[in-house]
């Protein structure tokens, strides 16, 4: 033995000299059994260690003059396209002033024949849309009573027909087919709407809004303001030679506000110990809603929450640099350059009632007594919470936490 | 047990017994034989005194763990949503055929709650004094309620553990509204109106209201708008439950008075893990924080008692759980084995502290203390 220095006394470690040891095989197989343990269970603490976990937080949005962008995709198999029309507008009920959009609509065969897709186009949320040329230059199309629009190709004509729809509309008057309308017969808007009767339409794509309360809607008909009712010419909707009408019965393929997280995002925020989780899901995906009544209305009270999602490894000094958020294209607003995603997620409810009022004894609410009156579509409302929502990616230990983690392993047995 | 794995795997624990089992050679446990060991009455002293304060330990920690811990987490509410019951338990100082009652939401839905609703003739006297009758805001004495001193586990429905209220809420038995009291005293066809039940309105924003038939200005005598609430609830029906409103009751000495109340209702689910004792229980409902006014109006407006509820779109959970025992017993070994690599380290501090003094010179054979306390854990 070497020498005794005054720390011998303080040797935690201390030993049996080897001749005063007993070894039993009984001892043995424990100290064989706690190393596998310890093993094990160390092997679970690195496990751990390595795990990314998101971890959200509710704070107060204080975010000021942001936009949000609105995606949706929406079937309609029995209303053809000329006849659908997108309104976007906020709380007060006036049309929304620069909403950048990248809205198309998709002609739909009808149903019986396959519902392929006949051809798309892009659609002008307040617009006119394909001027037929006249070919006389010093032409001037009556407008057969109704003030001119503003924006004609000639001022105080009406040359063509959407003009006259146009002008018709601005005077509140009801189009119809276009009967007696020399510029509708020459562009054969009758014939050409009658053609599409039985087709369906899908509208796909995104818009971006500013993010106060509001509502968009698809509804038929051109549509104007009324003094202070926003109205749709409904005519060319209610009469209809297709059997059985038109119906606003619809599939909502998607509706989201902002970005789609990446499917492996979400698969590593879903955690399995609840079923209510803070991943990104809509809740309208792939919602159908069937009617056999022209005369229906479907309303979704939607409340927008947003949420951030910041990746592991992201930094605060980062946040704030972006700009020129503004001028991002439509789908890519949201996703900022420091990796980090800005959406929101949803919570929706549903209603639905036939223009004709009536209580709601279907479904056993006799008591409910639905509104009258009002324009047949599709509504949705939406309002913005104060709350947002921040998802972070942590790892779930730190270096020193693993470290003490595993001695405490060690050290147990 | 002198605690260390790491001991096992010393150069000595290993070595020169190549002729005996390997298993054996394995022992990391090595024990002196019996004739070197001596027992010291001071070892003997702190072996006790650690004894005592594991024991103070491990209660410590079971008691912990026995009582679990409470979660609070969030998440915008998925589904699409439909209907949303409203359970309503009100007395109204009214004759109950002068009472209209009636929900409008932002659906444009009118819903005929009067229908719904059963209306019971009974005495004001016999509902106003009743135990636990309170203003809103005030407690049962009268006082205000200002918050201060809240008992800092409340977790709403006046329940302090997840496990109350959803033992309260009573295990998925359909719950039914308590039977009118025969009227008693006053005049014989009674003076108020109870009305209660359950109804369904759509989940969206809306407003309640209650008023006098034909907002009757002319006709109005007797009748006041004094009201107490009994019930309000959003969601399934759990009468055992409190509600901010629940049990309130509001009196004014006008004829004419507008009572409003601005609810905001938060819907909550109450979760207790299977491994509690209470068995895994999930419960769905809604709290919700509630704002009152009233005052005075003139004649051109509409007295009444109106609630305008609005839905939160964020979902609270608050679940209670507890770890498993078998971590528990992790943790119970790791406090004992601390206690014990402590405890011989504070005896050899002693003991050398001692020596240093100069005040005993006897030699203590190490490891003595710790083999002796390896025993007494077993």
């Amino acid at each position: 033995m070497p020498p005794k220095s005054r720390f011998t006394r303080l040797d935690a470690f201390t030993k049996t000299v080897d001749e005063a040891r007993v070894r039993t095989t009984s001892g043995g197989i424990v100290t064989i059994a706690s190393l596998l343990i310890v093993l094990y269970l160390a092997l679970g603490e690195w496990t751990e260690y390595r795990k990314v976990v998101v971890h959200p937080e509710l704070i107060v949005d204080k975010g000021r003059g942001e936009k949000m962008e609105i995606h949706l995709n929406i079937t309609f198999p029995k209303i053809p396209c000329e006849l659908l029309t997108l309104d976007v507008m906020d709380v007060s009920g006036e049309q929304q002033v620069g909403v950048i959009h990248g809205v198309s609509k998709v002609r739909l065969l009808p149903a019986d024949e396959g519902g392929h897709v006949i051809d798309i186009k892009a659609l002008d949320l307040h617009s006119d849309e394909d001027k037929a040329q006249h070919l006389d230059p010093e032409y001037c199309g009556e407008c057969y009573g109704a003030t001119p629009p503003q924006n004609a190709q000639k001022a105080g004509c009406c040359n063509t027909c959407e003009e006259v729809r146009e002008a018709y509309a601005t005077a509140s008057w009801a189009f119809g087919r276009g009967e007696n309308v020399e510029q509708c017969e020459r562009e054969h808007y009758a014939e050409r709407l009658d053609s599409q009767r039985k087709e369906g339409c899908r509208i796909e794509g995104g818009l971006r809004v500013n993010k106060v309360v509001g509502n968009f809607h698809i509804a038929p008909g051109r549509s104007f303001s009324n003094g202070n009712m926003h109205v749709h010419d409904l005519n060319n909707y209610f009469d209809t030679p297709v059997q059985g009408g038109h119906v606003f019965s619809h599939t909502i393929h998607q509706l989201r506000f902002g970005p789609q997280l990446p499917e492996e995002i979400t698969k590593k925020m879903s955690s399995k110990s609840l079923p209510w989780t803070n991943h990104h899901l809509n809740p309208l995906d792939d919602t159908e809603q069937i009617t056999q009544d022209p005369a229906y209305n479907f309303m979704y009270f939607v409340k927008v929450v947003s949420t951030s999602y910041l990746p592991l490894g992201w930094d605060k000094e980062m946040y704030g640099l972006h700009s020129g958020q503004d001028n991002v294209g439509i789908g890519s607003y949201g996703h900022l350059n420091d990796g980090s995603v800005e959406t929101h997620q949803y919570s929706v409810t549903s209603h639905r009632r036939s223009l004709n009022g009536g209580d709601d004894a279907a479904e056993g609410h006799k008591e409910k007594i639905h509104a009258r009156g009002g324009i047949p579509g599709v509504f949705f409302s939406y309002d913005i919470s104060p709350m947002k929502v921040i998802n972070r990616e942590e790892r779930s230990k730190t270096l020193t936490g693993f470290l003490t983690g595993l001695c405490a392993i060690v050290g147990g047995p | 047990m002198n605690g260390f794995a790491d001991h096992g795997l010393d150069e000595d624990a290993f070595g020169e017994k190549g002729g005996s089992s390997i298993v054996k050679a394995f022992d990391a446990f090595p024990k002196a034989k019996p004739q070197y060991i001596t027992r010291t009455s001071g070892g003997g002293k702190w072996t006790v005194v650690m004894l005592a304060i594991s024991l103070f330990l491990i209660t410590s920690e079971f008691t912990r763990w026995w009582r679990g811990h409470e979660s609070h987490t969030f998440a915008v509410e998925k589904g699409v949503g439909h209907n949303l019951q409203i359970n309503l338990d009100i007395v109204l100082k009214m004759a109950c055929k002068d009472i209209h009652i009636n929900v409008q939401d932002a659906a444009g839905d009118r819903i005929l709650a009067g229908e719904m609703l059963k209306r019971d003739a009974t005495n004001w006297a016999q509902w106003v004094d009743s135990k636990g009758m309170h203003g809103l805001g005030k407690d049962a004495q009268g006082r205000v309620v200002t918050g201060e001193g809240w008992h800092e586990h409340e977790e709403g429905f006046g329940e302090e553990h997840v496990h109350d209220i959803v033992a309260a809420a009573g295990g998925g038995r359909r719950a039914k509204f308590g039977k009118t009291p025969r009227v008693r005293g006053g005049p014989k066809e009674g003076d108020s109106c109870r009305m209660f039940g359950s109804l369904d309105v759509n989940k969206v924003q809306g407003d309640f209201h209650i008023t006098a038939r034909g907002h009757g200005y002319q006709e109005w005598g007797a009748e006041h708008l004094d009201h107490s609430v009994s019930e309000l609830s959003f969601g399934a029906f759990y009468p055992s439950l409190l509600n901010p409103l629940d049990r309130t009751i509001s009196a004014t000495p006008n004829h004419f008075h507008k009572f409003q109340y601005f609810l905001s209702v938060v819907p909550t689910v109450y979760t207790v893990d299977g491994a509690t004792p209470y068995s895994g229980h999930t419960i769905f409902t809604n709290q919700y924080a509630v704002t009152e006014q009233s005052h005075m109006v003139g004649d051109r407006q509409v007295p009444g008692i109106f609630f305008k509820y609005d839905i939160e779109p964020m979902l609270l959970t608050v679940e209670e759980s507890r770890d498993s025992f078998l971590r528990f017993m992790v943790k119970v070994i790791n406090v004992f084995s601390g206690v014990i690599v402590a405890g011989h380290w504070g005896f050899t501090l002693t003991e050398w502290a001692i020596q240093v003094l100069g005040r005993r010179r006897r030699q203590v054979s190490e490891g003595v203390l710790t083999g002796k306390a390896h025993e007494n854990d077993d």
